[in-house]
């Protein structure tokens, strides 16, 4: 070991690292970047579960000492009152079902008009809920905070009287809008992953792949051809969007049969979208390696495209929990279309019509892409 | 329309670097002509302007008689640049048959890349990835590229850099015979012992045109024996002229 040598070597890496000023740069700016957008996601308060009531109940007469009860009133009140978390809303059965639907409402708890009747009569409570079901996380707290103001119901009608002291039983009769109930946390986050690896892989191929064009000079000698920027950007396409393709069928194939994730969806509506997100990876792979003179300010970009954009993306926070002023900006984020429409189809079984927003959108990104990557093929190695 | 390039009063600025400075040029079709001076006298720069590449400050720039930057006469255009611009993930018969394709090729592919491959004397590598060959089997095979599409005029950039003596023999002897076939060569280099074997020669330094003709008129013009001095004669002219140092070859 000779300590001279091993300074010397040091040295010169610290002398590249300097004079590569934007890597200077990168290493400094990213984290704060990324650390700021995750501060202000895992600080946000999320957002209160939304529950509509469809009241119906007639209330009841308890025998003993004649009292008249409405439970479903009291289980409403209840529920209201439990925590800042809920918001609690009565409407018709019409409004309920179409803002659960609309994934507007995370449960709709519909009371009958004998609810309380039969209460009285079974001395059981059973409650009629439907969750949205997309997140399963939501419908586990949710089950949880229905059954503690059930209890509660049936707590404050043992004190007016009548019923004896062992507190009747309470059944949840759940059901789903969308997924069921073995639908875990997993099934929640993989249509995300779905897009992810697409886009991350192809993203860091292309910029590669044409970093390479780049410096190996083939750019300058495919601009020496009769060759057109257009035709040069649509053949990368092509060929890293069959690849992506290829990529897509096995990932989710493992996903469903290998991982067993619930998936309800039709597969070409899928292939659809990831095909979009091919698309743009490799225009935006183009864009970029304008502005990496090696691979591993490539690699550098990472953190700044993919790993902000996984943030913003409403793949682990909801968007609505955003900040008002940020939620715009995670528009911004193609993966933020892609994980809704993935979501969409894999879990609500939603068809090409009903995500026809979110492809469009994704169509408007690639183009938007295909024009920058036009324009960046143009400059050529050094000019 | 006899000439191949006609280049008129080229400039072109790379912020502080003023690489070519007002270069004339004229080349006549079916010859040979080389572009001779040192390192960073403008012989790439130039050669990429003529290609459209770049695009020149001021100054025209004709091609086969077609104003250049132009995407259709890059059809009959051959370009070999400096680097061994090669896909070295590829086979030499895979890379050669891209640029055949790309180039425009009429006809068979195949056919095309098997004359170009045995022009090149690789036939026997044909299968082997680029990144396996040496040097002087890369800069063969980016000639083959060059010339695979059946060009009309050829801009070779120092094609014989890195390449063995007797291969260089080889390359040479393959100009000759394109020139037979009515092929212009547009050839830089900067040694100057290959330059007798040019038709023509163009003497560049600091983005200026020194002199031009054949070999022996240059030699006879600077009333020195060898084309190294006639070099130097010109450039210490030039220098006189202007106030350029004098050249160091
Ligand atoms: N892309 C570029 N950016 C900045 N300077 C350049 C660029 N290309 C060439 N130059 C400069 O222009 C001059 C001529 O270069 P070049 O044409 O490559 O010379 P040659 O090929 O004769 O060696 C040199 O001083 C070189 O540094
Ligand atoms: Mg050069």
């Amino acid at each position: 070991m000779s300590t001279k040598r091993i300074l010397t070597l040091a040295r010169r890496v610290i002398q590249q690292l300097a004079a590569d000023r934007r890597t200077v740069a990168l290493i400094l700016i990213v984290p704060l970047v990324v650390m700021t957008v995750a501060g202000i996601l895992i600080r946000a308060e999320s957002s209160p579960i939304s529950i509509g009531i469809v009241m119906n109940d007639e209330g009841a007469v308890i025998p003993l000492g004649s009292r008249a009860v409405n439970l479903g009133q009291n289980l409403s009140d209840n529920l209201g009152g439990l925590n800042d978390s809920f918001r609690v809303e009565v409407m018709d059965a019409e409004t309920a079902r179409a803002r659960l639907d609309a994934g507007d409402l995370d449960a709709v708890i519909s009371l009958p008009a004998d609810f309380s009747a039969q209460a009285v009569q079974t001395r059981e409570l059973n409650i009629p809920v439907e969750y949205e079901g997309s997140n399963p996380m939501t419908a586990r707290l949710l089950e949880g905070m229905l059954t503690r103001a059930a209890v509660q119901t049936l707590a404050g009608l043992t004190l007016i009287g009548g019923l004896d002291l062992t507190t009747p039983p309470v059944h949840l009769q759940a059901t789903y809008r969308y997924g069921s109930a073995d639908f875990d946390t997993m099934d929640y986050l993989a249509p995300v992953f779905i897009g992810l690896f697409v886009f991350l892989f192809v993203f860091i191929l292309t910029s590669v792949a044409f970093l390479r064009e780049r410096s190996a000079g083939t750019l300058e000698r495919l601009q020496a051809t009769p060759i057109r920027r257009a035709e040069i950007v649509t053949g990368y396409m092509l060929g890293f969007a069959l690849f992506a393709l290829a990529q897509s069928l096995i990932i989710l194939g493992y996903t469903i049969w290998g991982l067993n994730v619930h998936y309800t969806g039709s597969l070409a509506v899928i292939f659809v979208v990831e095909f979009l997100l091919a698309l743009m990876a490799v225009n935006l792979g183009i864009f970029f390696s304008t502005f990496a003179r090696n691979e591993f300010q490539v690699v550098q970009f990472i953190p700044l495209v993919i790993v902000t954009q996984i943030l913003l993306s409403g793949a682990l926070w909801p968007i609505k929990d955003m900040p008002a002023w940020l939620q715009p900006v995670a528009w911004l984020m193609p993966l933020t279309h892609a994980n809704r429409a993935l979501r969409d189809v894999m879990i609500k079984g939603f068809d090409l019509a009903q995500i026809a927003p979110f492809v469009l959108a994704l169509a408007a990104f690639a183009a938007v892409f295909v024009a920058l990557a036009a324009q960046t093929v143009r400059r050529g190695a050094g000019a | 329309m006899a000439y191949a390039v006609e280049i008129t009063d080229v400039h072109k600025r790379f912020k502080a670097v003023h690489a070519l400075r007002g270069l004339s040029l004229h080349i006549e079709r079916g010859i040979t002509y080389g572009l001779l001076g040192p390192n960073g006298a403008g012989k790439t720069t130039l050669i990429r302007i003529m290609l459209g590449l770049l695009p020149p400050d001021s100054g025209e720039v004709r091609v086969l008689g077609t104003r250049m930057p132009n995407k259709a006469v890059l059809r009959r255009l051959g370009y070999m640049p400096q680097q061994a611009a090669l896909y070295d993930d590829l086979t030499v018969r895979q890379n050669i048959e891209f640029f055949a394709v790309v180039g425009g090729l009429n006809g068979d592919v195949r056919r095309a890349a098997d004359e170009a491959i045995a022009l090149v004397d690789l036939s026997e590598r044909a299968t082997s990835r680029v990144r396996e060959l040496s040097g002087g089997m890369k800069q063969r095979c980016s000639l083959a590229c060059a010339l695979v599409h059946q060009p009309e005029v050829l801009l070779l950039d120092e094609p014989t850099v890195g390449v063995d003596p007797q291969l260089r023999v080889q390359f040479w002897q393959h100009f000759r015979h394109l020139n037979e076939q009515g092929v212009t060569l547009i050839v830089s280099s900067h040694v100057m012992d290959e330059a007798e074997r040019c038709d023509r020669l163009g003497f560049i330094r600091g983005g200026l045109l020194l002199a031009e003709g054949t070999a022996s008129e240059l030699r006879q013009r600077a009333g020195t024996a060898t084309l190294e001095e006639a070099f130097l004669q010109f450039a210490e002219e030039a220098a006189a002229g202007s106030q350029l140092p004098v050249a160091s070859l």
